[in-house]
């Protein structure tokens, strides 16, 4: 699929997530995702780190931050320029932060055209496990709800006793606490 | 954790979002910030006396103008700057604008006048206030703005600090007019444009560390 197709396929699915539809977004992460684990991969093993382990660690980092992000969209421009701009953001802040110099990293866009979409998800290392432990109990248990057990958030609030508004709350400070904690170094993670 | 089920953690929490608001945010943080360093300016160095005959005089209307149109169009790059994806960087030579204008307007009023005042019309009596004064009082609109920058996604960091420097800079050069006594064209395309420089400097230097994310 070419980029502009890719384009046509997200930015409507895009837009509406960003009025609410749960659905459309769902279906944007899941495109984007198999997109940047591609091109992640790719980059990752030119930089001589073919282990798709770590691309599948920055690709949960960049979801992360694109969920975190999805106000700073321009509207009228394309989302997989977006997409792709916080991708290598949180690319080359992983190799810093690894300890590994960037010096010339083929981060530019054709690599990113070229790159063949990749489906077959792999297992991560711990780092977003690990990131949960920056999360407080309550909401702790309130995402191993959501993302197990695949239970709505209405569900898993009345599950721990919340509302759904406060839960959902509850839930985006803690994947706010998520990403601070894997844009530490590794120094100074407890 | 799987990315499917980070996946669908993620879509579960989905809820409306508004894209304007960064922009209204940048704009009620750069209303905000002047209103600061004015007030700064006039509580500290104070206002000059004869500020409310000298305002309409064409010297210090080119001050405002110039601090105002430098701290518009930097501001405007740098709310886009907040935005992954967009090209920004190659608008940075719009920044150039007001300061070439009042360069070329400062030539022409040195071209006319007589050779002998050349030195005083650029040198002017104040020129040091303006170096340290401009970029002190730039801390303030600053400080405002790298705090707006973290609401945002900025994935060039050295592009982001250079503009909030630039944009602060202008901000305090507006707030700065409300005291300067020095009122030739040659002054403010002189010493107002160096004030600036220094301020954006000093930002691109200190500021990208505090705006990871």
């Amino acid at each position: 699929m070419s980029l502009d197709e890719l384009e046509a396929q997200l930015r409507p699915a895009f837009l509406a997530a960003l009025a609410g539809d749960e659905a459309a977004y769902r279906s944007f992460l899941d495109a984007i995702s198999m997109r940047l684990r591609g091109s992640l991969q790719r980059m990752l093993a030119r930089a001589g780190r073919p282990d798709p382990s770590e691309a599948e660690d920055v690709l949960q980092e960049t979801l992360l931050a694109l969920h975190l992000s999805r106000h700073t969209y321009e509207p009228s421009s394309p989302v997989t320029a977006w997409a792709h701009a916080i991708a290598r953001y949180k690319l080359v802040d992983h190799l810093r932060r690894t300890g590994r110099h960037v010096g010339n990293l083929p981060l530019d866009d054709e690599a990113y055209r070229l790159a063949a979409p990749e489906s077959a998800a792999v297992d991560a290392h711990l780092d977003l496990s690990r990131a949960l432990g920056a999360v407080p109990e309550r909401t702790r248990r309130l995402i191993d709800h959501v993302k197990l057990q695949g239970a709505s958030v209405r569900d898993a609030a009345r599950d721990v006793g919340m509302t759904e508004i406060a839960a959902k709350v509850a839930i985006h400070r803690g994947l706010r606490a998520m990403a601070r904690f894997l844009s530490r170094s590794e120094s100074d993670k407890p | 954790m799987k990315t499917d089920e980070l996946i669908s953690l993620l879509s579960a929490g989905n809820r409306q979002v508004d894209t304007a608001r960064l922009r209204r945010m940048t704009w009620l943080a750069g209303l905000a910030a002047l209103v600061l360093t004015a007030a700064i300016v006039v509580m500290t160095i104070g206002a000059r006396r004869d500020l409310s005959q000298a305002m309409l005089t064409l010297p210090v209307i080119a001050k405002f103008v110039f601090g105002a149109s430098v701290a518009a169009i930097s501001l405007t790059l740098f709310q886009r700057s907040l935005r992954p994806g967009l090209p920004t960087r190659r608008l940075l030579p719009l920044v150039a604008i007001p300061i070439g204008l009042v360069g070329a307007w400062a030539a022409l009023t040195l071209f006319q006048a007589p050779p002998e005042q050349r030195t005083m019309l650029i040198v002017g009596r104040h020129w040091v206030d303006c170096l340290v004064y401009v970029p002190l009082f730039a801390l303030c609109p600053l400080a405002i703005l790298a705090s707006l920058a973290r609401h945002g996604a900025p994935v060039d960091r050295g592009l982001t600090s250079l503009l909030a420097g630039l944009a602060s800079a202008g901000l305090a050069a507006v707030a700065y007019a409300l005291h300067c006594p020095d009122d030739t064209v040659a002054f403010l395309a002189t010493w107002y444009t160096a004030a600036v420089l220094i301020a954006a400097a000093f930002a691109t230097v200190a500021l990208p560390r505090l705006l990871r994310w």
